[in-house]
């Protein structure tokens, strides 16, 4: 278990070591020493480099947060846009090009209270990227505020008398919504999250990774690597990733969290039910265009 | 001999008045006339609301609909009666000769029509029975009886009826039958009305569009690569018909889960290089505001086309108004400079939707196509072009020695436009954001970075105002000094130049001006104009003069407002007056 901070200039190192630097961009991360994104920024490039996925046909899409800087941080497309809206722009982008890697990064905010009405519609189209989700429970860029995941009874600064909403489950929501590949990671556990990573780009389908991540300075009382550390558990070896009813009872076990895959499963992409009505209309096309002969 | 025959159908919903009103003008423009058309109908899918189909028919090109009708056909008493007082004098009248309920003490159509206004007594209800079997196609046998009174020919209509109820046997059958029915009684009846059908234009190779129709024209033509959109009045037959046309060229349409996911697929889409669009109408546009914004910091092409509707918030689904020009305008946070365009007529949809995506590509900015229900309803006959008159490529590519680590994809040009990689390019990686970024895209807040920048997505816009063989404005009528100048946008010039047309008749010196490119705004040429008039008149449907303020707040100069909001097309007559007294009070004064 890892519960030491982690310095920037040891990641450098070990990244150069890697021969992983081209997936890295020249701005510094401007994340807070020792925030638990440093392990995500670090396990995707090693996920994108050991895919074989060039940086000229990756994008990555982010909303607006902490963990929404991702873009600045790697060296690939990157499309910073508007609080919320990562899924949405993402789904254009992949519509619109097939050949294209993309990777949605965005905070427990963004995508499940501003956004969290695009996130069911984007499991169940299946649209072919990768969501990374990273929970820290709290609006760390605004400078600690109560998010959709923070615990009831934690204290920030528009909860001063301590926030008193259900936190919401972010693993058992995708789930019902028809995500194709929902696993989670733990910030603290850089190697698992890099392999998860991996799993969750090779997926042909809507693939949703959360990832527990903490702030470090906002909060110190409640997803704290110790917390955490202390919490998290493997996801047990008899569980059956193609059983939707276990990988559910799995997401409900939130004083244990499980790591690994949860759940898998295949079906059509958006791209194949597109192309299925491309051949539809092609071999029985409605009506007629209005141009005189 | 020139014709201009105006036919107005008026019943219930659910008795095939707009059915009617579809055959008769693509009936009519098969036999080669020119159509102007809008039907007027409920909001409510079923019931018992009143729908009026309403068509003109001319040899001349026209640009409006006449007050008043030539002929008004009732298929149901209730409804026709309001009507019957729109009929021109030396008009016909068509109403049911033998009602099947028993009226009220003027209940019936023929109580209301005046001296010289000419009645025709048709049983509609029982020529229907006798040639199919049910009262149902009596709205065929009207088209019939018009047909037969008016001597057309029967083939146009035929034909109509054939493919309008194709694979539907039996009832094409029965139609034909009704028609057939409708038509003797129509060669049956004595004329005494003074509305003619002269030789209409041979050769005109047109096709009947409504505005929609003819966006969607436009982006097919312009290559549409992908369509994203959420359903809204008055837009929304814009996707469906792009979701029939779309995959049969392989491009792909996708229905999202609201408007700012349509406006944020649609940017998504346009930085990949593709040419995406979505359609919405007011509160759709206020969702995307946002998103619109991101567009501009991003400056990523996107096209939006807007019909708007009654307002503010759900307002008026279901009629016509102008009032989100200053959204459209202005809708976003900070200062977010944008391309309006508006077209004024239903071919003007065709131009300005293919123009757009070019103008989206070469600026590198959202483009607002601005239309409204009316526009968008309305059926004209347009000649299509042969060839598309769009460029499929307005993208400013990126020199080869400009790629890679020193890559500046907000690079300051002279114009403004920075050229720019699509992903996939090696050596061309960058990050685009909403954040105010520096040439090379990376975050920036410095205060002589900002101002560079907002300069840079102003100026850029600029050159829009000369972009190639598009019309941005246009003057109609008397040159030179004119008493009376009409300016407007959108839906209301064709009745703006309709009140032209009168004024001039009445001895005025009178000229029009229509300005579609909105944003940027062509300052010079509309100064001009103003100051060629005595009295400068700014008709439009909405209840703030919000194109007036533009135009006062552009060129610095005052000028006269007739602000509607009926939820219909302004009335000629409302502008003749308004433009009377104005001119009456300018003279008064002057003496």
């Amino acid at each position: 278990m890892n519960t030491k901070p982690i310095y920037l200039e040891d990641k450098l190192r070990e990244i150069n070591e890697s021969g992983r630097l081209v997936y890295r961009s020249r701005s510094m991360p401007t994340w807070c020493p020792g925030c638990g994104y440093f392990s995500i920024v670090d396990g995707l490039p090693g996920a994108l480099n050991d895919s074989g996925i060039a940086p000229k046909d990756t994008v990555v899409v982010s909303g607006i947060g902490c963990s929404s800087r991702f873009p600045f941080f790697v060296n690939t497309y990157g499309f910073h846009t508007l609080h919320g809206r990562v899924l949405p722009v993402a789904t254009g982008i992949k519509t619109a090009n097939d050949a294209l890697t993309v990777i949605a990064v965005g905070g427990d905010g963004d995508g499940f209270a501003i956004g969290g009405g695009h996130v069911p519609h984007a499991a169940r189209r299946n649209i072919d990227l990768t969501y990374l989700l990273f929970d820290n429970g709290i609006y760390g860029l605004t400078k600690g505020q109560t998010s959709p995941t923070s615990a009831i009874g934690f204290r920030t600064s528009t909860s001063p008398y301590e926030n008193f909403d259900q936190p919401l489950n972010p693993l058992l929501m995708v789930l019902t919504y028809g995500a194709t590949w929902v696993g989670q990671a733990y910030a603290g556990r850089p190697q698992q999250l890099e392999a998860l990573i991996k799993q969750a780009i090779a997926h042909r389908g809507f693939s949703y990774l959360h990832i527990l991540s903490p702030c470090v300075t906002f909060d110190k009382t409640d997803k704290t690597y110790q917390q955490l550390g202390d919490h998290v558990a493997d996801v047990p070896a008899e569980h059956d990733a193609g059983d939707l009813a276990a990988a559910i009872a799995l997401a409900m076990k939130v004083d244990r969290p499980a790591l690994g895959l949860l759940y898998r499963t295949m079906r059509p992409t958006l791209a194949d039910s597109l192309d299925a009505v491309v051949e539809k209309a092609a071999n029985k096309g409605i009506g007629g265009r209005r141009r005189a002969a | 001999m020139r014709t201009d025959v105006q036919i107005s159908i008026c019943g219930s919903a659910g008795e095939g008045t707009i059915a009617a009103g579809d055959i008769l003008r693509n009936a009519l423009a098969g036999a080669g006339y020119r159509i102007i058309s809008f039907d007027a109908y409920p909001a409510e899918i079923r019931g018992f609301g009143k729908c009026v189909a309403r068509l003109r028919a001319t040899t001349e090109q026209v640009y409006s609909l006449k007050e008043k009708s030539d002929v008004l056909v009732c298929l149901n008493d209730e409804h026709g009666i309001p009507h019957v007082a729109d009929v021109r004098d030396f008009g016909a009248v068509i109403y049911e000769a033998k009602s099947i309920t028993r009226l009220a003490e003027g209940g019936h159509v023929s109580a209301h029509v005046r001296p010289g206004q000419v009645p025709y007594p048709l049983p509609m209800r029982e020529l229907s029975e006798r040639a199919t079997g049910a009262i149902r196609s009596r709205n065929l046998v009207v088209l019939g009886y018009l047909a037969g009174l008016y001597a057309l020919a029967k083939d146009p209509f035929l034909r109509i009826i054939d493919t309008k109820f194709k694979g539907k046997g039996a009832v094409a059958e029965a139609n034909r039958k009704a028609f057939e029915a409708g038509f003797a009684a129509g060669t049956e009846t004595f004329k005494l009305d003074m509305v003619a059908f002269g030789p209409a234009a041979t050769g005109l190779q047109s096709v009947m569009l409504n505005g929609n129709a003819a966006v969607v024209e436009g982006c097919l033509d312009a290559g549409i690569d992908n369509f994203f959109g959420y359903p809204i009045t008055p837009a929304t037959t814009i996707m469906e018909r792009l979701a029939i046309e779309m995959p049969k060229r392989g491009k792909r349409l996708l229905q999202t889960e609201d408007e700012i996911s349509a406006i944020a697929a649609t940017i998504g889409a346009g930085y990949t290089g593709a040419r995406a669009a979505t359609a919405t109408s007011g509160p759709g546009l206020a969702l995307m505001s946002e998103m619109l914004g991101l567009g501009i910091m991003a400056e990523v092409p996107s096209v939006v086309f807007v019909s708007q509707r009654g307002g503010p918030s759900t307002g008026i689904p279901t009629k016509t108004e102008q009032s989100d020009l200053n959204m459209a305008l202005y809708g976003s946070p900070g200062d977010a400079p944008r391309i309006v365009i508006a077209p004024t007529n239903v071919e003007g949809c065709y131009r300005c939707a293919g123009k757009a995506f070019e103008m989206a590509e070469r600026y590198q900015t959202p483009v607002i196509v601005l239309l409204d229900l009316y526009l968008s309803n309305r059926y004209e006959t347009v000649v299509m072009p042969a060839r598309p008159p769009f460029e499929p490529n307005c993208d400013k590519p990126v020199a080869k020695q400009d790629l890679g680590a020193g890559y500046k994809r907000f690079a300051l040009t002279p114009d403004g436009v920075s050229p720019r990689t699509l992903p996939g390019t090696a050596g061309g990686m960058h990050v685009v954001t909403g954040l105010e970024h520096n040439e090379f895209g990376r975050v920036n807040e410095q205060p002589d970075n900002h101002e560079a920048m907002s300069r840079k997505r102003h100026e850029k816009l600029l050159a829009a105002l000369h972009h190639p063989d598009f019309t941005h404005h246009k003057r109609f009528g008397d040159e030179g000094r004119v008493a009376l100048g009409l300016l407007a946008w959108g839906s209301t010039f064709g009745e703006c130049l309709a009140a032209m047309f009168r004024a001039r008749s009445d001895g005025i010196r009178c000229a029009a001006m229509k300005v579609v490119m909105l944003q940027p705004f062509p300052v010079a040429a509309v100064a001009e104009f103003i100051d060629q008039c005595e009295v400068v008149l700014v008709p439009e449907l909405n209840f703030q003069g919000q194109f007036a303020r533009l135009v006062q707040a552009e060129t610095g100069r005052t000028v006269n407002r007739l602000d509607r909001v009926p939820g219909a097309p302004m009335a000629v007559a409302d502008i003749i007056a308004e433009a009377q007294r104005l001119i009456a009070a300018t003279r008064r004064k002057a003496a």
